[in-house]
């Protein structure tokens, strides 16, 4: 019987080597991928978001829980492909055009991926078209836009608009979030959904997909 | 700033209670240039828009105290240019720094830099005693050394996710990343203070402290804001206007007397946090009130502050953060008068 705490504990203390030492030995010793994924990870990083919203966790404990989970998930992906299992759901990130900060964003792909959901991590400085190509591409379901400064926010609404005139805005829902965001903005830009932190992109998520 | 300003700022710090409540707001790039008609590349490198600018936010707004004064910045690529970080400017946008620490290891090459002669720093002093003349004649006088703090200096030397993962992967090196930065910020300040003697007062702004645990404010925080703070100056001022509950009870014991926070607390949290030792700046939503809310919204939310605070000794009314770009005249003007009317 292979001791999920063990795992779920290394993804939680951000412990990134013993976390892929304990993924390798469940693979060896014949757990399924998606097993990985539902008995660890995702109650794992649920956790995480838990300690997060409570205080007890900042952002640093945030950075190397999802850096544990990205290391497992880069050994997961190609067996998850392989046997065909089908992901929670598909999302396109990036930080908006002209603006290079990343950490909200990387902290959502991880939140996200520890979810369970097929990240397409665009980056920084993502112009509207990247978004719009990368979302036909992928066939994404949502499309996730950060922003950190005051003065890029108004790239939001470019974007959102740029996938209305694109044709894309009926079957992608976008969700939002960054520290000068808030829920009244977002609802002034016509977005679909707003996360306060990292912590609520899981439940956001679904949310907008009926998962 | 003016030394009757001074001295006010001084008095509320001193914990006298004023009437009418003084109000105040750091102002900069990017609300100033845009406030005043010019693009952030102009006010950057032609000293005329950054006197002009200054002058007429000065004259509209002759109630108020605009902090830190006239100060030295190029924005956030200040104190990085000096370790070698490449600045990047576009006509109107805020100007960044790219990252010069690829890997926690290239900490060990890193060298203190000089900031009498290297990066963008030259450049800030030149400014200001180019300056100086027509700011005195303006009835100012130059009064604080201004620099990023330690941890925001670092997050910009190799990104914000890299840094705030390595305190955790590789302590030890960030340690000394921030030994390296704060031994700089020592020097920078007392150059500032050389340069301009009627310096009496020290200004960080640093909002990655903002983000840590307690343990880890205690490690990689706390220590270094009490070595970058560690001069005679009378008004040591503190920005962060992220999550603040963390550093607050420590900022009496770094020797902060002065803060500027965000929204995320109310003013007696602030006041109970910092055992009512530190005066304080706040703290109105920036960007949903002062920015993008009516006259009426600022009204409210003055009168909305004013009736919650409980001790209204050790405060200047501002907004949490500094003021948010695209404030209009007319919101700044209604906080101004609100503060006035109800603290006479």
């Amino acid at each position: 019987m292979y001791d999920f705490a063990k795992f779920r504990e290394a993804v939680l203390t951000g412990d990134a080597a013993a976390a892929v030492s304990l993924t390798r030995q469940a693979l060896d010793g014949g757990v399924e991928p998606v097993d990985l994924i539902s008995q660890g990870i995702s109650p794992a990083m649920n956790e995480v978001g838990r300690l997060f919203e409570e205080g007890e966790y900042f952002v640093p404990e945030l950075l190397i829980s999802a850096r544990a989970t990205k290391a497992v998930f880069e050994i997961l992906r190609p067996l998850l492909a392989k046997k065909g299992v089908q992901s929670a759901g598909r999302i396109v990130l990036g930080t908006v055009q002209g603006d290079l900060h990343d950490i909200g964003k990387n902290l959502v792909a991880a939140m996200l991926e520890g979810g369970g959901f097929e990240v397409t991590d665009l980056g920084i400085n993502v112009a509207p078209e990247r978004f719009i190509a990368a979302a036909r591409d992928t066939q994404a379901q949502i499309i996730g836009l950060s922003a950190l400064l005051t003065t890029t926010m108004p790239a939001m609404k470019t974007a959102i608009d740029a996938f209305r005139e694109a044709g894309i805005r009926g079957r992608v829902k976008v969700m939002i979030g960054g520290a000068p965001i808030t829920r009244s903005y977002a609802e002034s830009i016509g977005a679909d959904g707003y996360g306060e932190n990292a912590a609520v992109s899981v439940d956001l998520a679904r949310q907008l997909i009926g998962a | 700033m003016k030394q009757e300003q001074w001295e006010t700022l001084v008095a509320v710090i001193r914990g006298e209670t004023l009437r009418p409540l003084p109000t105040g707001f750091i102002i900069d790039c990017p609300w100033l240039p845009n406030w005043a008609g010019h693009a952030i590349l102009d006010y950057f490198t032609d000293d005329r828009a950054y006197l002009a600018d200054n002058l007429k936010a000065i004259d509209a707004f002759p109630s108020t105290i605009f902090l830190p004064g006239f100060w030295s910045e190029y924005g956030m690529c200040t104190e990085p240019s000096a370790f070698g970080a490449v600045p990047v400017w576009e006509e109107n946008e805020f100007p960044f720094a790219k990252k010069v620490i690829r890997a926690p290891a290239d900490v060990e090459r890193l060298e203190k830099p000089n900031p009498r002669k290297e990066g963008l720093l030259p450049f800030v002093i030149k400014r200001l005693q180019h300056l100086e003349p027509e700011i005195e004649k303006a009835g100012h006088k130059i009064r604080f050394a201004v620099a990023r703090g330690p941890l925001n200096i670092a997050s910009f030397l190799m990104g914000t996710t890299e840094f705030l993962t390595a305190i955790k992967t590789d302590p030890e090196r960030m340690r000394q990343l921030l030994a390296i930065v704060t031994d700089f910020l020592v020097d920078w300040i007392a150059f500032q203070r050389e340069c301009f003697p009627s310096i009496d007062g020290v200004l960080l702004l640093d909002d990655i402290v903002g983000f840590v645990s307690k343990r880890d404010f205690e490690t990689f925080g706390l220590p270094y804001l009490k070595r970058a703070f560690d001069t005679d100056v009378t008004i040591k001022f503190f920005h962060n206007d992220a999550p603040c509950k963390v550093c607050a009870p420590f900022l009496p014991e770094i020797g902060v007397n002065f803060l500027n926070f965000g929204v995320q607390h109310t003013l007696n949290e602030m006041k109970d946090w910092t055992g009512g030792k530190v005066a304080l700046l706040g703290n109105v939503p920036p960007r949903d009130v002062l920015a993008d809310g009516s006259p009426e919204d600022v009204r409210r939310c003055v009168t909305d502050l004013l009736s919650a605070v409980e001790d209204r000794s050790r405060l200047i009314l501002s907004c949490g953060g500094g003021m948010p770009p695209g404030a209009p005249t007319r919101n700044i003007e209604t906080f101004i008068a609100t503060a006035s009317e109800l603290t006479r």
